[in-house]
């Protein structure tokens, strides 16, 4: 099984960008649920020892499996409201003041008007 | 009253011109920002801000870090330790990466060329 065909390393590279993009989602979850930072930062260290302990596994099959059940969890755990950047879809300011088009500008003349 | 008002008529208060207008650090309203997508900073202070970022690491040193280093190859850091580096920038730019561009942000340069490149990047 660890022959090192292009199938099989295609295969755990997959698997690698799933596992990167799982412990990001997780990280996040864990800084909305746990507001405070040392809170975050203990937190952040039990998920990573998590992560860490099944570091080693080389077949591809358990490895899915552990993804699949990594995702499950996640799903179950993910905050009903979490901080989104304002500026990013999702967030409160997304789209609120649209850079004006070229050429408009504001001019303070204070009301004085062209015949004064 | 009439005291007062004549007292103010004479008196002059020289008024100067605050070159403050030009500094982007401080507008004073002369320049005033519509939208949250025109501010935008230059590329010495993005690089600053990431090399701070990447040195307060804990599980770096802070004398290897340059401009061009890779996170995995020459600050022998771990995919998941890139992770956590990019959450710190994203924190640090109050920026949101969708997760596939992350994933792609392997080393400085990646970081310095997408967060300038980034529209929201906010100067606080």
């Amino acid at each position: 099984m660890s022959v090192a065909t292009a199938t099989y390393l295609v295969r755990r590279a997959a698997q690698k960008e799933r596992v990167r993009i799982l412990y990001r989602r997780a990280l996040k979850d864990t800084l909305n649920w746990a507001v405070h930072r040392h809170l975050f930062y203990e937190d952040a260290d039990l998920l990573r020892a998590r992560f860490e302990t099944n570091k080693h596994v080389e077949d591809p099959d358990t490895i899915d499996r552990m993804i699949a059940d990594g995702e499950v969890q996640y799903n179950k755990w993910r905050h009903p409201d979490p901080y989104i950047v304002p500026w990013a879809p999702g967030g409160s300011k997304f789209t609120r003041n649209p850079a004006p088009p070229e050429g408009i500008e504001i001019v303070y003349n204070y009301g004085r008007e062209d015949n004064d | 009253m009439a005291l007062r008002a004549a007292v103010l008529r004479h008196v002059r208060v020289a008024v100067q011109t605050r070159g403050l207008e030009s500094n982007p650090w401080f507008p004073s309203g002369s320049i005033r920002l519509m939208s949250s997508h025109d501010d935008h900073l230059t590329k010495e202070e993005v690089a600053d801000r990431v090399l701070s970022v990447i040195k307060s690491f804990p599980k770096v040193d802070p004398s290897r870090v340059t401009p061009e280093v890779h996170f995995q190859k020459d600050l022998g850091l771990d995919s998941l330790d890139n992770v956590e580096i990019v959450m710190a920038l994203e924190e640090e730019f109050k920026l949101e990466i969708p997760d596939k561009e992350a994933d792609k942000i392997d080393s400085c340069n990646l970081a310095i060329e997408y967060i300038h490149n980034h529209p929201t990047v906010q100067l606080i």
